[in-house]
């Protein structure tokens, strides 16, 4: 999962961004809004977390620039707190909303409900053939039995889980799952997959040749 | 409504002038036409006395005697005295001395109307020379007190009378009466009054309007100030239409309110700023504590240091948002949001709330809920709710008790709230609503309210700020009472709107 951070305040961006890594996700920073809305519109991220006060461009208008070309979820991250503040960022089109200040589990759990909810799934318990993936504990079981697995290859399975029959290119997968601090190599993909379907069995994760990855529904 | 209006004091003087003005100007016109109107009879009955006299002295038996005149000395000597006439009315006089009047004088008197003029002619021995048929039988000779020929006026009862001695000592006197006069008077004067009173009448009618008129941009402009409040500032008296006197005063009030308007705008501007810079630094306190905490490879040390860290900034976050609810409390931007509802099941979920940690510290709640309908701002009432009862835990003793209850008195619906605490001293007791005021500030540890540490203490010293904030927000109130190591009992009373 590859999330943007679009806050000013340089040591609660930094705050935000270690937190999620430790969460597992891709993270890329952005400290402005004129930068935030140049990294939104030309990746693909699976959640944005924007605040409002931002130079160059505030919030709201990073929103509604945005929502013209792209349907990324957005929680939007905001030192205002009245009705009327939450009211308005839920209708520029935002799709959840936090006040500051908060607490770390709770953005992470408004995250991932924002994320499942994005990929049209509404419990947070995802079943693939007898593989259980948990994605509020980050827990994988298998027959009952957990099976541990590294953050890259929960990453990788939790992103190939959410998006079940569809294939996932390689390209994707790195643009979700690599951050602009990442500078892994290809192949280390493959031996992610390779590592996951030693754990899960290996009819699990299907591969498309020349084209990517695939859960089959 | 106050009882002293500016209109009724107007109207007031304006009447109080006009019939002083109606007044003097009834007494005179009485008096010009009491005057006039005898003067006229004054007038008529001296024209009478001369003819009456005239006629007296021309057909008298006093033209010079046979013999020609007495000698000088003999001409004052008084005739003998006579007996009165048997016929006072009848033409002839006593003897010796008739008077006779001409057709002329006669004409004069009416001796048919009992309201007409009438005479009498007496000799200088008071007899009756001559007198009228319609003279009352009451007529006396007036003194003499006058030069001969001058004439002399009295009013006798309903009788106005005019007379003069001649040169003889002989007295002629023409009288009138004049009831029909009199209330002829009388007539006008109710004329004046019934005259009077509609002029009043009509000049107030006048007044009532004129003053109406007047002070309707006065209320135009009182209208527009009443309109003007927290939520809309906005609003601007229309000094177009109003005259220049009230247009200064509009002008003023126009100015003092936009003051109010900026000074409104600046605190919302702050408070929102104040928001801002103040949650912020307590974000990245919290968020970079809780990475802190979360790290595999931070030391005892370290953990400890990153949860106070964590305790301080959870404490700042709700005293911050505390202090802001006080705020927008405070300059009116938070506004209550009137809806029916039923207090007593806000406080049944309230309760319900509560309960858990209430069984943690073995404190049973006891409720008297009866349905309290009213209308108000649920949410806020309930925050409200829950502080008492939170307060009414954490100020309990192990195993003690909370009685809540709601009943609806006189349209007011009530909410109490008692513990069976440590109770608050009285001297604390006023104080207890007043911003950060704990009352084991200054001797910590033997005070009711004691604080255990262990728990946490954000916000305390603010909620029944906030609470009482609220309720006045209402246009309720919030008391309490206690009783040292018996209990507190928090009551809150919330007038029913006049509709």
């Amino acid at each position: 999962m590859k999330l943007l951070v679009v806050e000013d305040e340089p040591d609660l961006l930094k705050g935000l961004v270690r937190a999620l890594r430790r969460d597992g996700y891709a993270v890329d920073p952005a400290a402005d809004g004129e930068e935030g809305l140049y990294k939104a519109q030309n990746a693909d991220y699976d959640a944005i977390v924007l605040d409002i006060m931002l130079p160059r461009l505030d919030g709201w208008e990073l929103l509604a620039r945005l929502r013209k070309t792209k349907s990324t979820p957005v929680l939007m991250l905001t030192a205002r707190n009245t009705t009327a503040d939450r009211v308005r960022g839920l209708d520029a089109g935002a799709d959840d909303y936090l006040a500051k200040p908060f607490d770390n589990m709770e953005l992470l759990a408004r995250l991932r409900a924002l994320i499942r909810r994005a990929a049209g799934k509404a419990v947070p318990q995802i079943e693939i053939r007898g593989v259980m993936i948990d994605t509020r504990s980050r827990i994988v079981t298998r027959a009952g039995q957990p099976v541990a697995l590294t953050a890259r290859e929960y990453a990788i399975l939790e992103y190939l889980a959410l998006h079940r029959g569809e294939v996932v290119t390689r390209t994707i997968l790195y643009e979700h799952l690599l951050d602009e601090s990442d500078d892994t190599l290809s192949n280390l993909l493959d031996v992610h997959v390779f590592s996951i379907r030693k754990k899960l069995g290996h009819d699990l994760i299907a591969t498309r040749r020349g084209q990517g990855y695939c859960i089959e529904s | 409504m106050r009882a002293k209006s500016i209109r009724g004091r107007l109207l007031l003087w304006l009447a109080f002038l006009l019939a002083c003005l109606l007044a003097g100007f009834g007494v005179t016109a009485y008096q010009f036409q009491r005057i006039n109107r005898f003067r006229q009879i004054d007038d008529e009955l001296v024209q009478r006395v001369e003819a009456l006299s005239d006629d007296a002295r021309e057909r008298g038996p006093f033209g010079p005697p046979p013999g020609g005149f007495p000698p000088d000395g003999d001409f004052g000597q008084r005739p003998p005295r006579r007996p009165p006439p048997e016929d006072a009315n009848g033409p002839e006089g006593p003897r010796g001395r008739s008077v006779q009047l001409s057709a002329q004088t006669q004409a004069l008197f009416n001796a048919a109307d009992m309201n007409g003029f009438y005479y009498e002619f007496w000799s200088r021995d008071e007899d009756v020379l001559k007198r009228s048929a319609n003279a009352p039988g009451t007529l006396t000779m007036p003194e003499r007190s006058a030069p001969s020929a001058v004439c002399q006026m009295r009013t006798r009862g309903p009788f106005r009378e005019a007379w003069h001695f001649n040169k003889m000592g002989e007295c002629a006197l023409v009288g009138r009466n004049i009831t029909a006069d009199l209330a002829a008077m009388r007539r006008f004067v109710l004329l004046l009054v019934f005259a009077g009173g509609g002029v009043l009448a009509l000049g107030l009618a006048g007044s009532g309007w004129l003053v109406t008129r007047a002070l309707r941009p006065v209320e135009k402009i009182s209208a527009t100030a009443s309109r003007i409040s927290a939520s809309n500032l906005s609003e601007r008296i229309n000094t177009a239409q109003i005259d220049s006197e009230l247009g200064h005063l509009a002008d003023t009030l126009n100015s003092a309110f936009a003051q109010l308007e900026a000074a409104f705008a600046q605190q919302k501007q702050f408070t929102a700023d104040a928001a801002h810079e103040l949650r912020t630094p307590v974000s990245v306190m919290l968020t970079h504590a809780q990475n802190g905490l979360a790290s595999t490879c931070a030391s005892d040390e370290h953990r400890e240091a990153f949860e106070a860290c964590q305790r301080a900034a959870q404490r700042m976050r709700h005293l911050i948002e505390s202090l802001l609810e006080l705020m927008q409390l405070d300059s009116g931007q938070e506004t209550i949001k009137r809806q029916p509802m039923d207090l007593a099941h806000v406080a049944t979920e309230c309760v319900e709330l509560v309960r858990p940690l209430a069984a943690l510290h073995h404190i049973t709640i006891h409720t008297e809920l009866a349905p309290c309908q009213y209308d108000g701002d649920s949410q806020r009432l309930a925050q409200v709710i829950s502080n008492l009862l939170a307060n009414a835990i954490h100020y309990n003793k192990p195993d003690g008790e909370i009685r809540i209850r709601t009943q609806s008195q006189n349209g007011a619906a009530i909410l109490t709230v008692r513990d069976t605490g440590r109770g608050i001293l009285a001297e604390d007791l006023p104080h207890v609503f007043e911003r950060f005021y704990r009352a084991d500030k200054s001797r910590s540890t033997e005070r009711f309210y004691r604080v255990d540490k262990s728990r946490s203490t954000a916000g305390r010293g603010l909620g029944l700020a906030i609470s009482k904030a609220i309720i006045e927000a209402h246009g309720g109130t919030i008391q309490a009472q206690s009783v040292p190591e018996e209990g507190s009992e928090f009551q809150i009373i919330l007038p029913c709107l006049p509709s």
